[in-house]
């Protein structure tokens, strides 16, 4: 069976060029944001003005009298279709529009449909709403104390075994305390003969996909189909489902291109509102936010991490405790999940025999915060890479050779009591000594006497979320062509050409010529979601799979259409033999779901936490203006272990973009907040990168590797190269002029400052 | 809805008689980058915008006239600006500057007119052509007058353009052997709005500084002429230690705000070295000359 001999068995590893970029490059890609329906009203949504209040009033009269004015709805409107209008991955707690109380600035109170999106937007600015307000709470770490309570009471969504123990707990901020405890942390630094004690902070940040969100829902008979950019439409559906408490079959989820989500468009977003909307007003209804609504919708959470280790006289890690809270604002999302999934790499990639972690997802009066692009991971590398360049410094150790002494080599296990196995921490760790000649100490001199050159590097670790399902359907029409349908969300990130390099791999076709079916949940087939770099691995084996499958049956069927010789044949010829014309299909079906055992409740530890570990470190060059504060990056270093990459030109793109938005947290945004309100929620004042911050030279390194348990031997690769970056700058910042900078972002006047206080210490100012 | 007026004069009297009111929702529109986002944020709400846009055949003309005055019309875009021979030829720092402004699409958009009444202390035309000796030619009810880029602005988005008075055009007077430079610092990204922003222009004879126009700006308020600082330069050698006192002499006069961009206390110390090193420059440019 072979269409294109001259490519057959040469998909996997090919730098095939991304199916979709024609499309995309020439314009006729196809967005939500484009879609119009006949009858289609625009939303805008009336936010809270106030962080956590009791609503006393809200006025909708004036809006609903502006010409050309619709509808307006609000909280009390939706509970007519859905008596408990709540949602949420993880917990219950994120009303469609607010009920009772508002808990944010920016929380959506009421809605204004109109045919025209001005009118609905000049309407909303005429509802007025009288809040009491109540006390706020914004610091993570004051969270848990506080006086101020976000949420009456606790509201786990069930879905999550470990999270039911929470319901109905009051009087708490603590959205999910996680505890791990491996070895005896007591005993561990009682023996240590250095203890180092240290506190990070990260800043609240957003994803700024340049397609901000957008849902259109279109009411039917007894249906619903809902156009949403979305990562997750297999859960999309089912939770519209359960809040109309429909049968899944009714509501019909479709998601064309994604312009980026990095997380920020995961599990339920808009859809509700929309399509509560749409039900309320009997006509389709499209909610699209501005750039500047996106940061009241999800963020990246703020945290804090108190790490502490306890060493011996050879350098060696004894113990470590890691306390991290993690700034949920005022929905959960999907943050008790980061809070355990992240949570337990705290220690970091290191073979330490004495930990205890204890990891708090709070609820503040924030904008909320969910996944984004490391799911936690970078705040955590953040914290225990500057760390444990501080202890390497303070026992005059080399920074890379302490590291040595310590990594989990081999298939040691990592605290969970998970073997690292197929993580190549110390072939990341020495790929970057071997760039960044580290040994050789090859360091560059500027000739000028402002400039100070400093490098720095750092290296962390991801877990894949676990277990998690995705199913494929490979379908062969009558004349031999493929398609797949899948609902894998291809938002930017290059999913598509890969999955359809495994079926062309498998079905000896050329991955060009495979059909992707774009997710339609009345096609495409169930999975989890596009998020925390699992769908190579757990797609792609779906895929795999249900490839194979399709293969089998083919093979099955020219067996019975009496071809025994397998060179001979073409699928068209088996569908023609068999039906006597161009008819018929042959559909393959792949499940995949991969081993896991929960940990054990009392101290997290678990032998298969996770089906494979993902290996990232940055190393960075850097050029200080000691007069200003300023620094250049001269160079920076990804590397990675991805497995054995399935296309290596996308891969590498992934690691260099990774590594720039990485950079953007790092260096320049910050959600700045007063009293809870967002002071800088545009692009003009929350800067992104542009193309002139990137560094002089960006190099990504792939070391050799192979994921036994992977399709092809191939790992998931989307966030692996944001891991180091922020430790490696603030690293090679301090090797530069000996500041460290504890706090994200790395502003120059943060730099200076520091320089300034260090010199005033010197001089004893 | 409210919405608003959108009217198109073919003239630039029609434009000034439309704009002669005490109506402050009544605004020129040219480029709108800075406008639009005003409107958008709700910052600001026309009743009515009177597009120049129909002013741009008459009024986007780049000329140099006999005695080397150049004369930027007020509707060129910045991206006209940026790659016109005669503005390299005798205003070299223009294109120059351009390079960091914004961005390709703000600049093809955005006019010299607009770049110049928009009063945002934060932009980097204002000290640039300040440092040039440039002046504005306003048109109004009262017909024409210039006034020097120096003294255009009266405060924080405020201009001292009177009731009616449009920005016709923009003039340049020649070098003179002057060498002028400008120094744009951002805290954030690299085509972000400046922190800070120094202008310099310096020309030298018999071995002192001669000629000295120094402009601070985005740290500050308004645009400030940083006075102390040209005095204590002009008629002095340019050594070493006369820049960095001078860089000194302006932290101190300067009156630095707070902002997004960064506190007073780290401007300040901004301004000192950002002056030292203008200067530098400027000098060196004109040693290598
Ligand atoms: C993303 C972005 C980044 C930017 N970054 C920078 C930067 O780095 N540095 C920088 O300097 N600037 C920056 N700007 C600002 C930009 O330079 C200004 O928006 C632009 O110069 C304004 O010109 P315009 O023609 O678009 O003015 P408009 O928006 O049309 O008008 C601006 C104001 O000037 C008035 N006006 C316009 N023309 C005239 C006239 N002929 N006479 C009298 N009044 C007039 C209008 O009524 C209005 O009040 C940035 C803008 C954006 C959107």
């Amino acid at each position: 069976m072979n269409i294109r001999p001259e490519l057959t068995n040469h998909q996997i590893g090919r730098s095939v060029p991304r199916l979709e970029g024609p499309e995309k490059v020439s314009g006729r890609a196809s967005y939500v944001h484009n879609l119009k329906l006949p009858g289609m009203l625009y939303a805008k949504i009336f936010r809270s003005t106030v962080a956590h209040g009791r609503i006393l009033s809200i006025d909708v009269s004036a809006a609903r009298m502006m010409e050309g004015v619709e509808h307006v709805f609000t909280g009390e409107d939706v509970k007519t279709i859905v008596p408990n209008p709540y949602f949420g991955p993880a917990f219950h707690d994120q009303p469609v529009l607010a009920i009772d109380k508002v808990h944010f600035v920016g929380e959506p109170v009421a809605v204004v449909l109109a045919r025209d999106p001005y009118v609905a937007a000049e309407a909303a600015q005429l509802i007025t709403a009288e809040y009491e307000e109540l006390p706020a709470v914004f610091d993570e770490v004051e969270a848990m104390h506080s006086k101020a309570v976000v949420h009456e009471e606790l509201k786990p969504a069930g879905t999550f075994p470990d999270l039911k123990h929470l319901a109905g707990r009051k009087d708490t901020n603590i959205a999910l305390d996680y505890h791990l405890r491996r070895g005896d942390p007591v005993a561990g630094f009682a023996q240590a003969v250095h203890v180092f004690e240290h506190e990070f902070r990260t800043q609240q940040v957003m994803h700024v996909p340049l397609e901000p969100m957008v849902t259109l829902a279109e009411p039917h008979h007894n249906t619903i189909i809902i156009h949403t950019a979305s990562q997750s439409p297999s859960f999309v559906r089912i939770e519209i489902a359960r809040l109309l408490g429909w049968p899944e079959n009714r509501v019909q989820v479709k998601v064309p291109h994604l312009g980026g989500g990095f997380g920020a468009k995961l599990y339920i977003k808009l859809e509700a509102l929309a399509a509560c909307a749409a039900l309320l007003a009997g006509a389709p209804v499209k909610v699209m936010l501005p750039m500047e609504e996106q940061f009241y919708t999800i963020t990246k959470h703020a945290s804090t991490f108190r790490i502490k280790s306890g060493v011996d006289h050879e350098g060696r890690l004894l113990a470590r405790h890691c306390e991290v809270y993690w700034n949920g604002g005022a929905f959960a999302d999907i943050g008790p999940r980061v809070t355990q999934k992240s949570g337990f790499t705290a220690p970091g990639p290191y073979d330490i025999d004495n930990v205890s972690i204890d990891s708090y997802a709070l609820y503040t009066n924030r904008p909320p915060a969910g996944a984004l692009r490391g799911f936690g991971i970078p705040q955590l590398v953040w914290a225990y890479e500057s760390h444990t360049d501080i202890i390497a410094h303070e026992l005059g150790i080399d920074p890379i050779e302490f590291r040595r002494r310590n990594i989990l080599r081999d298939d040691r296990p990592q605290a969970t009591g998970t073997p690292m196995t197929d993580a190549a921490v110390d072939a990341v760790l020495e790929k970057i000594a071997e760039c960044m000649q580290w040994e050789s100490g090859s360091r560059r001199k500027s000739d000028d006497p402002t400039k100070r050159f400093g490098r720095g590097m750092a290296i962390g670790f991801k877990a894949s979320i676990s277990p998690t399902t995705s199913v494929a359907v490979v379908n062969v029409a009558a004349d031999g062509s493929v398609v797949l349908q899948l609902s894998t969300v291809d938002m930017g990130q290059g999913s598509d050409t890969a999955m359809a390099q495994i079926v062309a791999e498998i079905l000896e076709v050329a991955a060009e010529d495979v059909r992707i079916v774009h997710p339609d949940t009345d096609v495409t087939p169930y999975d989890m979601a596009t998020l925390g770099s699992r769908s190579t691995f757990h797609m792609g084996h779906a895929v795999r799979l249900a490839a194979e499958d399709a293969k089998r049956k083919l093979e099955e069927l020219a067996h019975a259409m009496g071809f025994t010789d397998h060179a001979v044949w073409q699928p068209r010829d088996l569908f023609r033999r068999k039906y006597g014309m161009q008819a018929g299909n042959v559909i393959g079906v792949g499940t995949f779901i991969p081993e896991y055992r929960s940990p054990d409740p009392e101290n997290g530890q678990s032998d298969k936490v996770t089906p494979f570990w993902m290996i990232g470190g940055t190393g960075v060059e850097l050029e200080v203006d000691v007069e200003t504060g300023h620094f250049r990056i001269l160079r920076m270093i990804n590397v990675a272990d991805l497995g054995t990459p399935l296309n290596p030109r996308i891969v590498e793109t992934q690691l260099s973009g990774a590594s720039m938005m990485q950079l953007g947290f790092t260096m320049f945004e910050e959600m700045r907040l007063d009293a809870g309100q967002v002071t800088n929620a545009s692009l003009a004042d929350y800067k992104i990168p542009g193309i002139q911050d990137v560094p002089d030279a960006i190099e990504n390194e792939i070391v050799a590797a192979h994921q036994s348990n992977g399709p092809f031997g191939a790992k998931g690769v989307g966030e692996t190269a944001t891991f180091g970056v922020s430790p490696a700058i603030a690293n090679a910042l301090f090797d530069a002029v000996g500041v460290r900078l504890t706090q994200l972002p790395l502003t120059p006047e943060a730099v200076f400052m520091a320089m300034r206080a260090k010199e005033g210490a010197a001089s004893g100012v | 809805m409210r919405g608003f007026e959108l009217v198109r004069p073919a003239t630039l009297e029609e434009a000034i008689r439309l704009l002669d009111t005490d109506d402050p929702t009544v605004r020129p529109l040219s480029g709108g980058t800075a406008i639009m986002q005003m409107m958008k944020t709700g910052i600001f709400k026309p009743s009515r915008l009177v597009s120049l846009s129909s002013l741009a055949g008459d009024h986007s003309a780049i000329t140099l006239d006999d005695k080397g005055f150049l004369s930027i019309g007020a509707m060129t875009t910045l991206a006209a600006v940026e790659h016109s021979q005669v503005v390299l030829q005798h205003a070299p720092l223009l294109p120059k500057v351009m390079k960091r402004l914004a961005n390709v699409r703000v600049r093809n958009a955005a006019t010299v007119g607009g770049a110049l009444a928009h009063g945002d202390p934060h932009m980097d035309l204002p000290p640039v052509l300040a440092a040039l000796d440039a002046e504005v030619i306003a048109q109004g009810p009262g017909g024409q007058r210039r006034i020097p880029v120096a003294d255009l602005y009266a405060g924080y988005f405020e201009t001292v353009l009177q009731r009616g008075e449009i920005i016709a055009s923009v003039s340049v007077p020649p070098r003179n052997g002057c060498n002028s430079v400008y120094r744009k610092t951002t805290t954030r990204t690299a085509d972000d709005w400046p922190a800070l922003g120094v202008a310099t222009s310096l020309g030298r004879g018999e071995g002192v500084l001669q000629h000295v126009r120094l402009f601070a700006s985005a740290a500050t308020e308004r645009m400030t002429r940083l006075g102390s600082a040209e005095a204590h330069l002009r008629g002095n050698r340019p050594e070493a230690k006369l820049l960095e006192e001078a860089g000194r002499i302006a932290a101190q006069e300067v009156e630095v705000i707070d902002d997004a961009h960064g506190s007073a206390a780290y401007k300040v110390a901004l301004v000192a070295v950002q002056v030292r090193r203008a200067l530098h420059e400027a000098l060196q440019q004109g040693s290598e000359q």
